[in-house]
């Protein structure tokens, strides 16, 4: 930090205090909400911290003039948030703007409309990173982060704010911040692992008449299908998932690639779960490798590289939530593998082709250096006939699948396996 | 002493009142000492410290005098007095506790406060009607101290009362409950009561018609109700705190000696049952039966006289007074005994009524009828009572105040009253140290505090808060728990209460039990160091449990047990965690889920605190758990996510796992091959899941195979067998056991030509259902019937 002279410290304190008098009196959103973003480390928020550093009294200058004074509940605490976040004090940075941030939503509240909303974003993603920042930070001193579950509540609270003042003016115009809010609810509790909390947001969002889901932003829209979509893949419910991850997917904008990422993420193990495989070029477009081998194993019925990929990736499968939607493939596999083994026998002989001798498929899984004795290879058929992934019967006492001589491996065609 | 008890008549009302009066006294004092200031919150004045303080000195003198009292075999009073004298500093003979096998006196003196409190609305009014009050506005002091000191020894008896056992309770809740309809009783006891029952319809008359003089039509009706109502509701709604009373009872001697004939006890009971809603009365009563026990054991009539006929004697009203001055402090603390439900019904009219001049216009008025009246008329006694009753709750919280802050010094004060003649001079001293304390600028800010506190109707909920503070770190055992039990009572009715601020370490109980076996009961109170066991004696039991023949009922009662002396005790370290693994294998190997439930979610806190324990075995069961019993997504995802591999190299874990994919596949097959080579007590919590398995596995196969399976095979498959052995008996057991389960499930079993059962596959396909489980029971738990769970646990 080069050397900052009082009047120098002084002037960027006076000229930060004149830009939030202003954007607040000729309601600027978009500038209020650059004042407060404090995580961008702008070089003007950066070089107010330092100034804010030196001439230590900054809150003398707030009730200097009527001007000021008016905010200071807002600006004296986000000043010391912005010291604390300077000086790499995180936790009192947090607890700092989370107070400016309260001031904040008071003042929003009496406005009328819905001008300060971009603000109001900025202050609802700051308080969010701040707060998972400073729970960083009380982990590593070996305290409990609490930060975060603090940010949720606050959030949930500015969340009423913009319900509620649609209540008093029928569709008032804070409502369609309802969403950025809900979407960034939704980051803290993936974040930290109470995803059952997303219920109450949810059931409100898609239920109060107030909101008209096609009114908000594109922008939230995106994100709320797609984690609303992410829930849908822990249920297990594909259809829905799909849909809803689609929905992302088709709206998400081009150039945002990472978010494109994300998204197929979940869609790719959705889609490869109905029955639908991807084009290899996809996966290498968005970096989705990991994948890759599973829909390999998924063409060849091959169901060592299956589990050698599911292995590969464990870790990375079961932190993202994709881990017990890709184990399930496994039996799709076997079905390719009993299609593979029957197209063979159909070359050889047709008319005994839909007979499948179960020794057979144990010596096909024995190539496969996958060890299975009769009894287990029996269950599977079993299953699969079951789950109507195979048409036909077994017949126990000469141990042969008989399947069925129309369409004995039907397609999902975007359907589910039977459960 | 005698004499005095054949002088007096019965004055009951009078004696409910007599607190009051006190009460009144100390306020009207203030009063003339111009503190009109000292509202109803200085009331608040609840000692923290002291009440525990005065309990415990009460505590500490009865071990004593129940030994004394066994040695000697007849409690003489004199003897007794010189005990008490010794602990307690200087206590009237007269004042001393009843003989060892009396019932303790009974709890009246807790709830009679709240009955004089819920008569505040309706009386207070009354009193500022009658106006009386200015004539009595410049009443010396001494005049009020006479009176005074009459309900001093309801205060003794509170200290008696923590003594009361259950049985007591239950005692009172047969006897009458109210004053009126207890008049009856006593008449057909005892001749001597004669003399009080004309009074009792003046008495109600006179009140009634007094009653009437306010203005308030509300109010007035509110009081025409009577007074036998309000203390009916009073009692019953003090019955709902009793828990504290009992816990409190058990941390006393309870070497309660029992060698006095049960004919003698019945005597002694009927004696007290007369008086127990008058607490000066039943003190003077215990005084009295304690003669006629020394005399009887003198004479050798003790177990030979014929106590069933024997008459009931009275009590004077002039014993119970001299006596009663003595203990007062005690009674102050005990107040906050009170069970805080009937505070409730203070609120309002507390509120309503809080202007002090009102109070001491109230005050006065009654004690003019009292003083006036005392001498000789019964009826007019009586009459005063319930009025000087209705202050009561305002005019006694001062008394709470000052003890607080001046705890000991008014004890002493109290104790040098050890006469009569003293009193007077006590009671200026007592008055002055009060007066100081009043006069502390500190003092009276907190008093002002508290007062706006009062106006908002707020009862003494707010009161409770100020022991806390004072708890912090007290010095000995008794008083710990005392504040203990405090808390824990202000926690059930003050939710603001700030947790954080209590010292738990200071709480934390330090075992003394050496008993190595326990039942196990759910605490309603604080925990007694007397019952709870420490750490060695804990690990002797733990010991014991495992190597118990008895079945999982017992041991889990003791483990529970020994959870509890643990948890109470905050130990957490290796026994911690083998106690909870123990019963957690135990709950396991009989299914029952819910306190394995318990277990492991105390593991896993546990083991992430560092402590050693068999951390795969049950990260193991945990999967297993989630896998099969909770079925939660992404509770199963952060486990296995969570796993570590060494984790995931151990065997538990990895047939754990093992299993899990066998239950997402459905691959039944699998699932029974892991069934049967389970490392430790996995088995019994795939047990769980076996039924469930086995369905599936059967709705499957009759959808898949054609024409027929065998059950044989069926057996083998869905682990009915023991395939171990081959040997051909299990296998037939087996075998038969698969049938009954298929018949059981609506399967269609055919007979093919080589005489081999077999499952009709497409017949069942359609047939097969689960069956209502046999064992259902209507809160959907079938461990936890009784009968069944005996069954499988002997």
């Amino acid at each position: 930090m080069a050397y900052l002279s009082m009047g120098e410290s002084h002037r960027r304190i006076t000229d930060y205090l004149n830009r939030f008098a202003d954007a607040i009196n000729y309601q600027d959103g978009d500038s209020l909400a650059r004042l407060f973003s404090v995580s961008s480390d702008s070089p003007s928020l950066l070089s107010l911290a330092d100034a804010l550093n030196v001439f230590q009294d900054a809150n003398r200058l707030i009730k200097q003039s009527e001007k000021f004074s008016q905010f200071g509940e807002v600006v004296a605490p986000f000043f010391r948030s912005l010291q604390c976040y300077r000086l790499g004090n995180l936790v009192d940075a947090y607890g700092a703007f989370e107070k400016a941030s309260n001031a904040f939503i008071q003042e929003f509240r009496n406005w009328e409309s819905g001008w300060a909303l971009e603000a109001l974003y900025v202050i609802a993603y700051e308080i969010r990173v701040l707060a998972e920042r400073a729970d960083r930070e009380l982990a590593s001193n070996g305290k409990s982060p609490e930060k975060l579950k603090g940010a949720g509540s606050f959030l949930m609270k500015v969340f009423g704010v913009l319900a509620g003042s649609c209540d008093l003016q029928g569709k008032g115009p804070k409502r369609v911040g309802a969403l950025y809010v809900t979407c960034q609810l939704f980051k803290i509790y993936f974040k930290l692992g109470t995803v059952n909390l997303c219920r109450s947001v949810i059931r409100s969002i898609e239920t109060a008449r107030i909101f008209d889901f096609e009114e908000f932003p594109i922008r939230d829209k995106v994100t709320y299908m797609y984690y609303t979509g992410r829930l849908e893949v822990l249920n297990e419910n594909f259809p829905a998932a799909d849909q809803k991850l689609s929905y992302a997917l088709t709206h998400c904008c081009l150039s945002k690639e990472a978010n494109i990422r994300m998204i197929l993420k979940y869609l790719i193990p959705v889609k490869l779960s109905i029955g639908i495989l991807p084009k290899k070029q996809l996966l290498e477009n968005y970096d989705l490798v990991e994948y890759n081998n599973i829909v390999e194993a998924l063409k060849r019925g091959d169901l060592r590289l299956l589990r050698s990929a599911l292995q590969e990736n464990e870790d990375q499968f079961l932190r993202s939530g994709v881990y017990l939607v890709l184990e399930k493939l496994e039996l799709q596999v076997y079905q390719r593998l009993l299609k593979k083994i029957y197209i063979i026998q159909k070359q050889k002989d047709p008319s005994k082709a839909h007979q499948v001798k179960l020794e057979v498929i144990v010596k096909a899984l024995k190539w496969l250096e996958i060890e299975m004795d009769l009894d287990e290879v029996e269950c599977i058929v079993a299953i699969l006939i079951y789950k109507n992934l195979m048409k036909g019967y077994f017949a126990h006492k000469s141990k042969v699948v008989v399947l069925s001589k129309q369409d004995p491996f039907p397609k999902l065609n975007g359907k589910p396996v039977a459960s | 002493m005698l004499g005095l008890h054949t002088s007096g008549g019965y004055p009951s009302s009078g004696y409910n009142n007599q607190p009051t009066a006190w009460n009144n006294g100390s306020y009207a004092n203030y009063t003339s000492y111009q503190y009109p200031n000292y509202t109803s919150d200085t009331s608040s004045a609840y000692s923290s410290v002291s009440a525990p303080a005065t309990y415990q000195q009460q505590y500490k003198q009865w071990p004593e005098y129940y030994s004394q009292t066994e040695v000697t075999c007849a409690p003489g009073t004199e003897h007794l007095s010189a005990a008490s004298n010794s602990n307690h500093g200087s206590s009237l003979p007269t004042s001393l506790p009843p003989p060892p096998p009396l019932p303790p006196p009974s709890l009246t003196p807790t709830w009679r406060p709240e009955t004089s409190s819920s008569e505040l609305p309706s009386m207070q009014p009354g009193g500022a009607a009658s106006g009386a009050h200015d004539n009595y506005w410049n009443q010396p002091a001494p005049s009020f101290q006479t009176h005074l000191a009459a309900p001093t020894q309801p205060i003794y008896q509170n200290s008696l009362d923590s003594k009361t056992s259950y049985e007591n309770f239950q005692e009172l809740k047969t006897a009458p409950q109210g004053l009126n309809s207890q008049y009856p009783v006593v008449h057909q006891v005892s001749q001597n009561y004669q003399s009080t029952l004309p009074t009792v319809p003046s008495f109600d008359a006179r009140r009634v018609s007094k009653l009437q003089i306010p203005t308030n039509p509300r109010i007035a009706s509110n009081a025409a109700l009577g007074i036998a109502k309000t203390e009916k509701d009073s009692y019953a709604a003090n019955s709902a705190p009793r828990p504290a009373y009992i816990s409190v009872s058990v941390q006393k001697p309870n070497d309660k000696p029992t060698m006095l004939p049960k004919s003698l006890r019945g005597y002694v009971e009927r004696a007290f049952g007369r008086y127990k809603d008058d607490d000066a009365k039943r003190a003077a009563c215990e005084a009295y039966m304690k003669d006629i026990i020394t005399e009887a054991r003198a004479d050798g009539t003790l177990y030979t006289r014929d106590w069933d006929s024997e008459p009931l004697f009275t009590v004077p009203d002039s014993l119970s007074i001299s006596k009663a001055y003595n203990k007062s402090p005690v009674r102050r603390s005990k107040s906050r005994w009170e069970p805080l439900a009937e505070e409730k019904m203070l609120e309002k009219p507390v509120s309503a009524s809080n202007e002090i001049g009102k109070y001491g216009s109230w005050d006065r008025k009654t004690f003019s009828g009292y003083s006036a009246t005392k001498d000789n008329s019964l009826s007019s006694f009586r009459f005063s009572g319930p009025q000087q009753r209705t202050p009561s709750k305002s005019a006694q919280r001062p008394m709470k105040r000052q003890r607080i802050v001046n705890g000991t010094g008014l004890t002493n004060n109290d104790d040098d009253a050890s006469s009569d003649s003293d009193k007077e001079q006590s009671l200026t001293a007592y008055y002055s140290g009060a007066m100081a304390l009043a006069n502390n600028p500190e003092e009276k800010k907190r008093r002002e505090s508290r007062s706006k506190r009062f106006d908002r109707g707020q009862g003494h909920r707010p009161d409770i808060n100020y022991f806390k503070p004072k708890n912090a770190g007290p010095a000995n055992l008794y008083t710990r728990r005392a504040s203990a039990l405090m808390l824990s009572k202000s926690f059930d009715d003050s939710a603001n209460q700030a947790v954080e601020d209590i010292d738990w370490d200071a709480l934390t109980v330090k075992g003394t039990c050496q008993e190595i076996e326990k039942r196990f009961l759910r605490l309603t109170s604080a925990p007694d160091p007397s019952t709870v066991r420490p750490e060695d004696v804990l690990e002797k039991a733990l010991l014991m449990v495992q190597n118990s023949q008895k079945n999982y009922l017992y041991k889990c009662d003791q483990l529970k047990s020994i959870r509890q002396d643990i948890t109470v005790q905050r130990i957490r370290n290796q026994l911690t965690v083998k106690v909870y693994e123990t019963h957690a294998r135990l709950a396991m190997e009989v299914g029952d889920l819910a306190e394995y439930n318990q277990c492991q979610s105390q593991l896993q806190i546990l083991y992430s605190e560092g402590i050693e324990g068999c951390l795969m075995e049950f990260a193991a069961y945990n999967l297993l758990c989630v896998i099969l019993h909770s079925n939660n997504k992404k509770d199963l995802l952060t486990s296995m996510s969570r796993l570590t591999p060494e984790a995931k190299e151990d065997d538990a874990v990895k047939h754990a796992l093992a299993v899990r994919a066998a239950v997402t596949s459905g691959n039944y097959v699998t699932f029974f091959r892991l069934y049967k080579s389970a490392p430790n007590l996995n088995t019994c919590l795939m047990d769980l899941y076996v039924e469930k398995m086995r369905y599936k596995a059967a709705v499957c196969m009759s959808k898949s195979y054609r024409p027929t399976v065998p059950i044989s095979y069926i057996a083998q498959i869905l682990g009915f067998s023991n395939a171990a052995d081959e040997n051909g008996e299990t296998e037939l057991s087996g075998l038969d056991e698969c049938l009954e389960w298929l018949k059981a499930h609506g399967a269609s079993l055919i007979t093919d030509n080589t005489g081999e059962m077999q499952l009709d596959a497409k017949a069942s396909s359609s047939t097969l259902y689960m069956p209502e489980p046999e064992d259902a029971v209507a809160h959907g738990d079938s461990s936890l019937a009784v009968n069944d769970f005996l069954a499988r646990t002997t």
